[in-house]
């Protein structure tokens, strides 16, 4: 049985990551599918999104400083998940309390960022933003930072005394933003942006005199990977909170899903189909905050995802957000577990911090879909 | 109670004593007017007068400092969104949407008062959208993208998005701005083909001439004439509101109103700026 499958799913996982970024660009090619034929094309964009995440994940565990073939990977989860005792040697530390959770994290975060940037464009009725527009991920930086520098020194980039300070700047920054924003009755999408930009940039700016003031080589290095985003050292235990919160919140938003698609015909629009738009905006803001909030805890302000995922998406299967929700999750999740192996595995003698690899890799990928998107109009 | 009479209930508009300000401004002073059941009402007046605000506040967009806008008896602020959108359809001025939808989904938007979260489209849904695609003459176009259509393409799509909604009332914010003149007729003969009660705003008062029932000029945040065509439109109330000279004629093809403009001169000319700025306050 083994032997039979192991050939055939190895040469899938080595097309992994680029499998994704050529199923993109056919969306782009074929100039905007059909309202009638795009129910049909959703099926099997989910279809091979969902095998490409089984293959994204496996390949995640299987690659790495050292290699393990894909039947042992599997060997060792299902000897875990049948609660069998755990295989003697390194491969099950490797394989169970390295990469798993760590794969794992990747694809609960870029789901968590494909979901928020979706919302996120929507709520300010602009294609150009992202999770980390409207100021919550300079909170979190600041609160770990401010750890990293001042506080004692806490083990690993995802100390859960990191994390939560981080979370705790998120939820200081929103609540500087909703004060600010909701002034003059409004949360309008201008009213929000200049909010966010505005305290992200003032955050940004105690986040730059403390890492001046960063004492050693090793607490440099901390922060740095802290503002470009890390999954190293993800545990199990860390999984459940940013888990639960992405499920909440796509179960949040996708019942909100057709008043999201009538926001962005404008409010006016929006308020003529029934939709009760100041307190859509306020719902919407709160969600993507907090579950902004709550990735950037655990994984730091990894970019480009949350703005390329939705366009990516949009040119695949459309604007409807019933669909678009979901398959911004199942394409984040994809895209960040197959980035994240990059990022460990690309060069060998250390690991690249992920958000370089996402803005490397997804800017050129997003441009060239634009253009041709643009052209065929 | 006859079933007759309850679609009259909620086919009726009645806008009481209604008062908007904006930014400390005071926009509708006061307004007064009934759009009856299954008749097509008419708004015109000059830029800044107060229609947009007065069909806002219809719409629900914006909430008013007094006054109330009755839905048959009923205050429209008293419902809920969802269920006044199911009497109340609008189709403002906003060009917004370059968010990837295909027609068929823009119409398919009509639908949202009717749905509940996570639900599917119901075979009411289905229908009500395709009988507004086809009325409107677009379901050809169902499967493009609502940012490749023209103008008068787009305007076709977003009555049909109304007419998805099923309304009583139909509230249309100058529909035929910037369409060109065939387009113009298009739209409005589409609306007349409507049986439903229809509050419109229009720029071009030969069109609202024509294909009004009734109309009420809005003037300074006030109705400062209501009636049919015929009756408001005079030269006298031509100079006074807009301040413009025009001649009224016949139409000879249609018999409809026909307002000759007279573009050289404005009406101000002959009366001093003083008396005419501080006029019918």
């Amino acid at each position: 049985m083994r032997s039979v499958s192991e050939p055939r799913i190895r040469r899938r996982a080595g097309e992994g990551v680029v499998a994704t970024g050529s199923a993109a660009s056919a969306g782009g090619r074929t100039g905007g599918p059909a309202g009638a034929t795009r129910t049909a094309r959703t099926a099997w964009v989910v279809a091979v999104l969902a095998v490409l995440l089984v293959v994204a994940l496996t390949s995640a565990v299987s690659f790495g400083s050292v290699d393990i073939p894909i039947g042992e990977v599997w060997s060792v989860v299902g000897r875990r998940l049948r609660g069998e005792p755990p295989e003697a040697g390194t491969r099950d530390l490797i394989v169970w309390q390295l990469r798993l959770p760590r794969a794992l994290l990747a694809a609960v975060v870029g789901a968590g960022l494909g979901l928020v940037g979706t919302a996120v464009q929507a709520l300010v009725r602009n294609p150009l933003a992202d999770p980390y527009l409207l100021g919550i991920s300079s909170g979190a930086s600041l609160g770990a930072i401010a750890v990293i520098v001042l506080g004692a020194g806490t083990g690993g980039v995802l100390g859960w005394g990191l994390s939560a300070s981080a979370f705790a700047g998120a939820l200081a920054a929103f609540a500087l933003v909703w004060a600010l924003a909701r002034r003059g009755g409004g949360f309008s999408p201008l009213r929000l942006v200049l909010a966010g930009i505005g305290v992200g940039q003032f955050l940004s700016g105690f986040t730059s005199f403390l890492v001046l003031q960063a004492g050693d080589e090793q607490q440099t290095r901390g922060v740095l990977f802290w503002l470009m985003g890390s999954l190293s050292g993800a545990q199990w235990d860390q999984l459940a909170l940013p888990t639960t919160a992405v499920v909440l919140g796509l179960l949040v938003l996708q019942a909100r899903a057709r008043a999201l698609n009538a926001l962005l015909m404008g409010d006016e629009t929006a308020a003529g189909l029934g939709v009760d738009v100041a307190r859509l905006r306020r719902e919407l803001f709160a969600v993507t905050s907090v579950l902004t909030g709550v990735l950037v805890s655990v994984s730091g302000a990894i970019g480009f995802v949350g703005l390329m995922v939705p366009h990516v998406c949009r040119l695949l299967i459309g604007g409807d957000h019933r669909r678009l929700l979901p398959v911004s999750a199942l394409f984040g999740a994809v895209l960040l577990v197959a980035v994240d192996t990059l990022a460990r595995t690309a060069v060998s003698t250390q690991e690249l911090p992920i958000g370089v690899v996402t803005a490397v890799i997804g800017a050129p990928v997003l441009l060239l879909l634009l253009d041709r998107r643009l052209e065929t109009r | 109670m006859s079933g007759e009479a309850t679609a009259d209930d909620t086919m009726r508009i009645t806008v009481e004593n209604l008062r908007v300000a904006l930014a400390g401004r005071d926009i509708l002073a006061g307004v007064e007017l009934i759009a009856a059941a299954g008749e097509i009402t008419g708004l015109v007046g000059p830029n800044g007068s107060g229609k947009s605000t007065l069909l806002r506040t219809v719409y629900r967009h914006l909430k008013p400092q007094g006054g109330r806008v009755l839905l048959g008896e009923r205050d429209l602020r008293s419902m809920t969104p969802a269920a006044a959108a199911r009497h109340v359809a609008a189709l403002p001025q906003e060009r917004e949407s370059d968010f990837e939808f295909t027609v068929r989904e823009v119409v398919a938007m009509g639908r949202t008062p009717y749905q509940k979260a996570f639900a599917g489209d119901s075979a009411a849904d289905r229908a009500a959208v395709l009988i507004a695609l086809v009325q409107t003459g677009v379901e050809e176009h169902q499967g493009r993208r609502f940012a490749t259509l023209s103008g008068g393409e787009r305007q076709r799509v977003l009555l049909a998005r109304a007419l998805a909604q099923e309304p009583d009332v139909l509230v249309l914010d100058e529909p035929t701005n910037h369409l060109d003149v065939r387009h113009q007729v298009e739209l409005l003969t589409l609306l007349r083909a409507q049986d439903r009660t229809t509050l419109i705003a229009l720029h071009d008062l030969n069109a609202a001439a024509s294909v009004c029932d009734r109309l009420h000029v809005l003037h300074e945040g006030r109705v400062r004439a209501s009636g049919t065509p015929r009756e408001v439109l005079t030269p006298a109330l031509l100079a006074e509101v807009f301040g413009i000279r025009a001649a009224v004629l016949d139409h000879p093809l249609t018999g409809d109103l026909l307002i000759a403009v007279d573009h050289r001169t404005t009406a101000a000319a002959e009366v001093p700026a003083v008396e005419s700025s501080g006029l019918r306050r």
